[in-house]
């Protein structure tokens, strides 16, 4: 049962989630509310395992979220039902390609779908940052990357292992 | 193309991507392009292009193509299982590792860490998808709808997807029929 579920939820993810690795954590947000499956706290470690080891993140992170929900074979399941719907769709754009863009639905749905993506990716943020409020150190490391990242862009990379040094630092020294 | 040598160059272009979108087409076209000449750079201007129009995975969507385009559907599913490879070992045994460790203390310090730059990086996402929009007013209305919307009711991603596409299109659809 939690393998079909798993399946529905996944293929889900790759049919509706739109603009690139980052944007699938509301839906993984979401199933972690509807079937703890995975704490919160977990999520952030599965996006942020998912951004330093190779390969894409969107992809990474859903086999890394079928593990966490039904060890190995759910991170298979997981991983190939987020890219049935692309498979399907990619073998159905290249037949059409330039007929596919100059479609009026499909320019609308796309026009649609960017401010909407924005605005659940902004609700996760929102959701994510309540809990860490009172945490002032948690603040003023999140502020000094939002600065630097404003100085000059830096691979998630980069985020990922300089807030883990400084967590150690942090955490074991202070 | 052979399948098998698809899907050796798959494998490693999966075990070589790291760290966000911005590699993705630079090691594409350079495997595809400039060392096999299989594909031309319009047609890699053109996947990228849709890519990021289609929903789903950018990098695993460009791979379909790319697979599709030198050898069909069975291309398509090499290049899919080619460049997921990798990570997916890669994530099965660092999991099992990390969760052996969890209960250290410098990897509690650096998973504290961490649970803020994810933060940063959703922030920076948002940003960057703003920049990248064409922010007209009707990219305003749907985003403040939908956010109110997310943050007043407790609705899933899809249901908000749907509800606010049917809207913006029936929306688009009356207005392209008045004109």
């Amino acid at each position: 049962m939690i393998y079909l579920q798993l399946a529905l939820e996944f293929f889900n993810i790759g049919l509706f989630s739109f603009g690139g690795g980052y944007a699938t954590i509301p839906f993984l947000y979401h199933i972690s509310e509807v079937y703890k499956w995975y704490s919160l706290d977990e999520l952030t470690q599965m996006v942020a395992v998912a951004s330093i080891t190779p390969g894409p993140v969107g992809i990474n992170v859903a086999t890394y979220a079928g593990l966490k929900s039904a060890g190995i074979l759910g991170s298979l399941i997981a991983t190939t039902s987020e890219m049935l719907p692309s498979l399907i769709l990619v073998i159905i754009v290249s037949k059409l390609l330039k007929k596919f863009s100059d479609n009026f639905y499909v320019k609308s749905i796309i026009e649609t779908l960017k401010p909407i993506s924005c605005a659940l990716l902004t609700a996760v943020a929102i959701g994510l940052l309540k809990p860490s409020l009172g945490d002032i150190k948690a603040m003023i490391l999140l502020v000094i990357l939002l600065v630097i990242s404003w100085k000059s862009k830096k691979d998630p990379l980069f985020y990922i292992l300089i807030s883990a040094l400084i967590g150690v630092i942090v955490r074991t020294l202070i | 193309m052979s399948l098998f040598k698809l899907f050796l160059i798959f494998v490693k272009i999966g075990a070589i991507l790291l760290g966000g979108g911005y590699v993705i087409l630079p090691i594409m076209t350079n495997e595809f392009v400039e060392k096999r000449n299989l594909v031309t750079h319009d047609d890699m201007i053109d996947y990228f292009a849709l890519s990021q129009s289609l929903p789903g995975i950018i990098a695993a969507n460009i791979s379909m193509f790319i697979g599709y385009k030198l050898r069909g559907k069975w291309g398509a599913i090499t290049a899919m299982i080619g460049v997921t490879f990798v990570p997916f070992w890669c994530i099965v045994l660092l999991a099992s590792v990390l969760g052996s460790l969890v209960n250290n203390s410098y990897v509690q310090g650096a998973l504290w860490g961490v649970g803020v730059a994810v933060i940063a990086l959703i922030i920076l996402t948002v940003k960057e998808m703003w920049q990248k929009s064409n922010k007209n007013w009707y990219f305003y209305t749907i985003f403040v709808l939908t956010l109110g919307t997310l943050l007043v009711f407790k609705l899933s991603p899809i249901q908000t997807i749907l509800l606010f596409t049917l809207l913006g299109v029936g929306y688009k659809r009356f207005a392209e029929v008045r004109k």
